[in-house]
């Protein structure tokens, strides 16, 4: 097993290495720099190649990216230019918030798709099997930013119970009791977590009904209700407890696809986490602040995958062996 | 709406339940000031330290936190110092020569701080403009240098005697505190954590700045020029423009600078909301390429012939164009000039919109159709370039589709290439295209032309994209900046401009029309072209229609 989690590690490293080079390389092969905003305050090219000197981005990329590592592995990620500040302290900001939105966000997916996709199973063929299958399948397929936007016209504006962005009231948080900005974020949380969930949801709800098809004719479940267990009993405590293995590999597997969604809901829903960031940076050519996003979301990729391998083994006595 | 649901509450309970809940005590403004705004903004500002300011948001937030020595006003001439109001400075003497002038700081001028405000920070923030070392985004060329006669006393020595120098340092140079800067190197104040403080002298101050999420000012209750008559002043980031409007309809914003035109109807069914259409210096135009993009030394293969771009112009339905984009707050171009600007002239003649007499032009520039509906040639080499539009304007994408069109139907094949401001402005800076669209903003005197259009302006060395060069129209503008007479100016620059109508290195399309959305329980002061946010500090609640968050006062935060 040690062996197993050493070698998936290194796996894991090569992964963010090779982002890191590719995010590296990309963003500075995209026209423009951090100096090259146009407007009416464009700085001179004198001053624009100043700059670039004075941190080195004149230099072989090569050599940026050897210079770069280096920074890294000593820690320091580099300084950003449109947030003016050391990229490791604007990601130490960033990221806690986003760990909320999405840990909200997985809980919420694997509620709802845990619930419908086992709903949809015990029903299977009548016409809320059919119609769930319609509704998940349309999630499925809605653009992540698209159902953002919609939520936050249906629920920000025509029916305003939500509000509209940000993770605080702006003006308000810091005159609230502790209760209440506990349900001032809460309430911000609601819109871009429930709009992550859901596209989730549709996939694992897809998941968790097929593994329950596929279990409920087996001969101890056939066992169960012979002995006379209730219906609910035999599908709660006998049949979804077995169906739930394969979903459990989808709780590290989700993490790649809600940090690329949450990419898209952080900037409609202003966010201030690690998308959020990230979309400002590659807009103004903020070069630290991008690769360094990258390599946060690479290392929380295979985290993720890592995790669902862990979480697979504890869970199959098997794999465990192996 | 929440806004209307909040404005409801009595505002005895809400006062009673923050400063139980809070512990904070939330003062109570009385009835002439008080309020709070909170401007909802689709990016960061990336600095407000004045040498450093690179975006409008920025430049917004260092107008409230810093201060010249003088401002310019509302009639917005640049000629001497006719028409400026003090500000940093009370009053300012000229020598009889003219060649410096003595500008005497307001004793009761406190930096934030609470440090009193002396003429030797007036000489530390010329150098800060000037030395290559800080990497200033704008210019004083002018002036010599800056000395220092007393501690409430500094003067400036120009190099020439000019129209524009009164104007040229006290628009450009806003004043920073010598004792909070003074020992952090040059190079390094792009990176000081005091550069991000933004301690200055203005009518607010800044309590907070979340990097990516807002900026919060309050009013300066010592300032010299009276305190800010809103309490609070709050710059909310929200990038994505959809979120941005949802946030003003659902009531947690007060203002959005720019809405767009195919959204202003929102406004209209709002019983919270009204549009505030206010005048800037923004227009925009189709610009030629006169440069080949494979050897700027060369003319452009196609636009390289005036005729050629005549033609094009004439090509074009610019009123039609208008209409369909625009409606009616649409406002044509006379030229390449915003109608705000002291020496517009709306009497000038552009190339009419006529195909007939644009195909005959065609022919004579030797461009013809091979067969009716044809691609033009010449030579071999059809007549057919690309047409760069950023993707983040939607008037001018839709624009480029319409001039696609009708350029169609002269024989002139256009690819459009979208493309992201960054990625645009790059393209134009190394005269790496054939058409844009562009909006451009001058500065409100002749002096901007010379970076926009003059020679001395093609890139690298300023924004005269199009790579125009004239030296009768170089002249002229030389002769604009050295006439003292406002008369002899604008007669000047209506030579300058019929001259580059007739060169015809752009097709001038519009006056780029500004609509913001603002809450109607505010009261705004007059907006100015240069900014709508100058006089930000005059902008007023009336009491009766304060809601709750007009009521946090200024909080812990008074000074």
């Amino acid at each position: 097993m040690r062996r197993y989690l050493a070698a998936r590690v290194g796996q894991s490293l090569v992964v963010v290495l090779l982002v890191t080079a590719i995010s590296f390389l990309l963003i500075r092969l995209a026209p423009g720099d951090p100096f090259s905003f146009v407007g009416d305050y464009a700085i001179s090219d004198a001053v624009r190649d100043r700059l670039r000197a004075q941190f080195g981005y004149d230099r072989p990329l090569i050599e940026q990216f050897l210079l770069f590592l280096g920074n890294v592995a000593r820690g320091h990620l580099g300084y950003s230019h449109s947030m003016h500040r050391d990229v490791g302290s604007v990601i130490a900001d960033a990221l806690p918030r986003t760990l909320l939105l999405m840990g909200a966000a997985l809980v919420a997916s694997f509620a709802i798709g845990i619930g419908v996709g086992a709903l949809q199973a015990v029903r299977h063929g009548s016409w809320l099997d059919r119609s769930t299958s319609g509704i998940l399948l349309l999630f499925y397929s809605i653009p992540d930013f698209w159902l953002a936007l919609m939520a936050l016209l249906a629920f920000a504006y025509w029916l305003p119970i939500f509000p509209a962005g940000g993770m605080v009231d702006q003006v308000m948080h810091d005159y609230m009791s502790f209760g209440g900005r506990v349900r001032d974020v809460i309430a911000h949380l609601i819109l871009p977590s429930l709009t992550l969930a859901l596209l989730g949801a549709a996939g694992i709800a897809r998941f968790q009904r097929a593994a329950l098809l596929e279990v409920l004719p087996q001969d101890y479940v056939r066992t169960a209700r012979a002995k006379g267990l209730a219906e609910r009993g035999v599908v709660f405590k006998h049949a979804l407890r077995n169906a739930l293995l394969p979903i459990i590999t989808l709780v590290g597997l989700s993490l790649p696809a809600l940090v690329g969604g949450a990419f898209f809901v952080e900037k409609v829903f202003s966010w201030p986490g690690m998308g959020y960031i990230a979309a400002n940076a590659i807009a103004s050519r903020d070069y630290d602040l991008v690769t360094g996003t990258v390599i946060v979301g690479g290392i929380m990729v295979a985290l993720g995958s890592l995790l669902a391998d862990l979480l697979y083994a504890a869970a199959d006595p098997r794999l465990r062996a192996r | 709406m929440r806004s209307n649901m909040r404005s409801k509450i009595p505002s005895l309970i809400t006062c009673i339940a923050l400063v139980s809940c809070t512990g904070r005590e939330a003062s109570v403004s009385n009835t002439a000031t008080g309020g709070t705004v909170v401007v909802v903004v689709p990016g960061d500002a990336h600095t407000f330290f004045p040498p450093h300011i690179e975006e409008g948001i920025g430049a917004a937030v260092r107008e409230q936190l810093y201060e010249r020595l003088a401002d310019m006003g509302d009639d917005m001439n640049t000629v001497g110092d006719k028409g400026f109001t003090p500000r940093l400075a009370e009053r300012w003497d000229w020598a009889p020569d003219s060649l410096s002038v003595a500008f005497h700081i307001d004793p009761r001028a406190r930096w934030h701080d609470g440090d009193p405000v002396r003429a030797s920070d007036v000489r530390f923030s010329y150098r800060l403009f000037t030395d290559p070392k800080v990497g200033s985004t704008t210019e004083i060329p002018n002036v010599d240098s800056v000395s220092v006669r007393d501690s409430l006393t500094a003067v400036v020595w120009y190099k020439k005697h000019r129209p524009e120098e009164f104007y040229d340092l006290v628009y450009q140079l806003y004043v920073m505190p010598e004792h909070l800067l003074k020992d952090i190197p040059l190079e390094d104040l792009r990176k000081s954590d005091v550069t991000r403080r933004g301690i200055g002298s203005g009518r607010f101050r800044l309590v907070r700045w979340d990097a990516g999420q807002r900026i919060e000012l309050v009013a300066d209750t010592a300032n010299h020029r009276g305190r800010a008559k809103l309490d609070r002043v709050i710059w909310s980031v929200v990038p994505d423009a959809g979120a941005a409007i949802a946030q003003l309809l659902g009531g947690q914003a007060d203002f959005l600078e720019f809405i767009p035109i195919d959204q202003l109807h929102l406004l209209d069914s709002s019983k919270t909301l009204r549009p505030a259409p206010y005048p800037n210096f923004q227009y925009a135009f189709l610009g030629f390429n006169l440069v080949d993009p494979k050897s700027p030394a060369r003319p452009h293969p196609i636009f390289g012939d005036v005729r050629v771009r005549r033609a094009l112009s004439m090509a074009l339905d610019r009123r039609a164009m208008l209409q369909n984009v625009f409606g009616k707050i649409g406002r044509l171009s006379y030229g390449p000039f915003p109608r705000t600007i002291a020496f517009a002239d709306t009497t000038l003649t552009v190339p009419p919109f006529n195909v007939d007499a644009a195909k005959a032009l065609l022919d004579s520039a030797g461009w013809r159709e091979p067969n009716p509906g044809a691609v033009r040639q010449k030579n071999g080499q059809p007549l057919k370039f690309s047409l760069i539009t950023p993707v983040s304007s939607r008037p001018r994408v839709a624009y480029s589709v319409l001039i696609q069109e009708q350029w169609r139907k002269v024989g002139a094949q256009v690819d459009i290439e979208q493309l992201q401001a960054n990625a645009a402005g790059d393209r134009q800076r190394s005269h790496n295209f054939d058409a844009s669209l562009i909006a451009q903003s001058p500065d409100p005197s002749p002096s901007g032309y010379q970076q926009q259009w003059g020679s001395s302006g093609v890139p690298p060395n300023g924004q005269n994209w199009v790579s125009y060069r004239s030296p009768a129209y170089d002249a002229l503008l030389d002769s604009a900046l050295t006439t003292f007479d406002a008369a002899k100016t604008r007669a000047y620059m209506r030579r300058a401009f019929q001259l580059q109508i007739a060169d015809a290195p752009a097709v001038w399309l519009y006056d780029v029309p500004t609509v913001g959305g603002i809450h109607k329980r505010i009261q705004y002061a007059p907006m100015r072209p240069d900014g709508w946010w100058i006089h930000l500090a005059d902008w007023t609640i009336a009491p009766n229609e304060r809601i709750e968050r007009d009521r946090v006062g200024l909080g812990a935060t008074t000074r």
